[in-house]
């Protein structure tokens, strides 16, 4: 084998896999692809070393993360209580709105009562004149 | 820091008890808040390690203890916890990860071309039998594209499976393998290159 062809399987072997007989025998005899090998192990074992290492959390993310399990629970009690009173609340919001249009046609009809005296006059007024 | 000599791609370590994870299941808070002490660290490194940006990191922590939290009940134990929360918080991270890629698509120049602008390696001899320091990677690890980083940190430092790397990224395995063996080459180069300086 060539040291192209080794240097290409490198990283793949240093990870996972033995190598085959061929390139044993070509590591056997050749330093610099032997050197690559052990560079790219250290490599890996620096990287797997990386989890035990973590790096510091933001103060207060673990208070936010205990607190998961009650806040999870209120908005799945919300959510579920919603669920169990939609007709309800699908009620409500039917006769809102029929208030709001009651209310709405009271208003209007009360001001086209004030200003009906600025307004042209009637036939009947005018009759009656 | 120097590196341990023993290497490979071994299985994450358990970092709780299988009866702690039971009581969580049975909704215990008190456990679950045990259970948080203990791994919280890590599950923020794992998500910062992918996403660089340390307030999307604790926004992804927190999307990836909530969907455990309420997925608790169909772990079954059968793989370690652990590495069950790694999976949970690999795949909050990858999806801000995509969803953060696509708003910021427009912008010119990528990771790719600023790893063109890292100086060239050093040789292999140069390296050979020197230990890698754990800062060096660590920051040469955010160095790499995502693509890459986010495959190499799932296999070569939480050690999951190729399979799971492939499942996570919504990839094939063999696209992981090319993945995680292009970016062990990217990674050796820039580890090489901040050597020698």
């Amino acid at each position: 084998m060539r040291c192209a062809e080794v240097r290409e399987m490198i990283p793949a072997l240093a990870g996972e896999g033995e190598p085959s007989l061929s390139m044993r025998r070509h590591l056997l005899k050749c330093r610099g692809c032997r050197g690559e090998l052990e560079t790219y192990r250290d490599l890996l074992a620096s990287m797997r070393a990386l989890e035990a290492r973590p790096v510091q959390a933001p103060d207060g993310l673990a208070a936010k993360l205990i607190a998961i399990p009650s806040e999870a629970s209120r908005v799945d009690q919300m959510r579920s209580h919603v669920a169990r009173n939609r007709a309800a609340y699908a009620g409500g919001a039917a006769a809102a709105v029929a208030v709001a249009g009651a209310a709405g046609a009271l208003l209007w009809r009360n001001r086209e009562r004030s200003s009906g005296g600025s307004r042209k006059p009637s036939r009947g007024w005018l009759a009656a004149a | 820091m120097r590196r341990p000599k023993s290497g490979g791609s071994e299985a994450p370590r358990e970092l709780v008890s299988a009866e702690l994870v039971e009581r969580c299941k049975k909704g215990d808070e008190a456990a679950w808040a045990e259970l948080v002490e203990a791994t919280h660290r890590e599950v923020y490194s794992l998500c910062l390690r992918i996403l660089r940006d340390p307030d999307d990191a604790a926004e992804a922590t927190q999307d990836a203890y909530l969907k455990a939290w309420r997925a608790l009940g169909a772990f079954r134990g059968d793989a370690m916890f652990t590495t069950w929360m790694y999976r949970v918080a690999a795949n909050t991270a990858i999806s801000k990860q995509r969803g953060r890629k696509r708003r910021r698509d427009h912008e010119v120049g990528g990771d790719d071309e600023m790893l063109s602008q890292l100086p060239s390696a050093a040789s292999t001899e140069a390296l050979a039998g020197a230990r890698i320091e754990l800062e060096t990677v660590e920051a040469a690890l955010r160095l790499l594209p995502e693509h890459y980083r986010a495959a190499l940190v799932l296999r070569d430092v939480y050690g999951l499976s190729m399979e799971e790397v492939a499942k996570e990224l919504k990839i094939t395995e063999t696209a992981a393998k090319v993945r995680v063996h292009r970016g062990r080459k990217k990674l050796k180069e820039l580890v090489t290159s901040e050597q020698d300086e």
